[in-house]
């Protein structure tokens, strides 16, 4: 029986532990603080500890384990009593910013001038929709179908979303560093 | 059954047709895909890479895309702090001896 537990955790730590990483920075995303990302990602190993039984092994235990966060998240941590309003739709953020630096820094050079907390503002301010599918795809490096199973859409949402999130991010990152004279 | 037969043949009839007179306008469509490596015809794929070298307008512009994600990979990243993994792994050890 102990033998049997012993089993139980050592493989739910070599297998789910190791992705600590990736459900802390989802969670931050998500909610926006440490404080709460914290919580949000015990709460999320609790849960995934005690299904462990039900993980069926071999599978992605990445997006198994994201997808509980996510759940835990709106189920328990999304505070506001309504989803946040359905997102606006904007054409002209989706526009590429490269007409507008291709004379300038057509490498994008600006970009590795602005401070993490600026980073880490402008993903915040995405719609969350989009800043979840960024977050996943271009900071875990997860691909479009493994987004699309966690978050529970098609793929060609998941590509629309990425497409839109990822050009609202750079021209938020762009608007930054004109203001701080990083763009000539 | 039919149906999903009929679609996917005429979505690979759009496919070919893409890949024969691809645009920059169609590259810019298709170009996070490509860098992603999301596409699975390769047709398509070397379609669009042929154009990017060739084309003086497409290319700086995936090149752009190519230094932000890499920026975004770089940068967007928040390691646990070693105050959560001591406080899971505490927790976890609770849980155990429950039960
Ligand atoms: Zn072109």
């Amino acid at each position: 029986m102990a033998q049997k537990k012993a089993a139980h955790s050592e493989g739910f730590e070599r297998e789910a532990l190791v992705h600590l990483d990736t459900l802390y920075n989802v969670a931050l995303r998500l909610t926006g603080n440490a404080a709460d990302a914290e919580d949000l990602v015990q709460e999320t190993v609790l849960k995934a500890y005690r299904a462990w039984d039900m993980y069926e092994r071999g599978t992605n235990c990445r997006a198994w384990l994201v997808t509980i966060l996510r759940n835990t998240f709106i189920n328990q941590f999304r505070k506001q009593s309504k989803k946040p309003a359905s997102v606006q739709f904007d054409s002209v953020e989706d526009v590429s910013i490269f007409e507008s630096v291709q004379d300038r820094d057509p490498a994008g050079s600006f970009f590795r001038h602005i401070v993490d907390e600026e980073v880490t503002r402008a993903i915040q301010e995405l719609p969350e929709d989009f800043r979840v599918a960024v977050v996943l795809s271009d900071v875990e490096g997860l691909s479009y179908g493994e987004i699309a199973e966690i978050l529970g859409v098609p793929v060609g949402t998941v590509k629309s979303r990425l497409f839109r999130g990822r050009r609202r991010l750079q021209r938020r990152l762009y608007e930054y560093a004109l203001e701080m004279g990083y763009i000539g | 059954m039919m149906t999903g037969w009929w679609l996917r043949r005429k979505r690979n009839r759009i496919k070919e047709a893409e890949a024969g007179r691809l645009d920059c306008a169609g590259i810019m469509e298709r170009l996070y895909e490509y860098i992603d490596e999301e596409l699975d015809d390769p047709r398509l794929v070397s379609a669009i890479r042929d154009h990017l070298e060739k084309c003086k307008v497409c290319f700086p512009q995936y090149e752009f895309e190519k230094a932000f994600l890499r920026f975004l990979a770089q940068r967007g990243a928040n390691g646990a702090p070693p105050r959560l993994r001591r406080r899971i792994f505490q927790r976890l050890l609770e849980e155990e001896s429950q039960s």
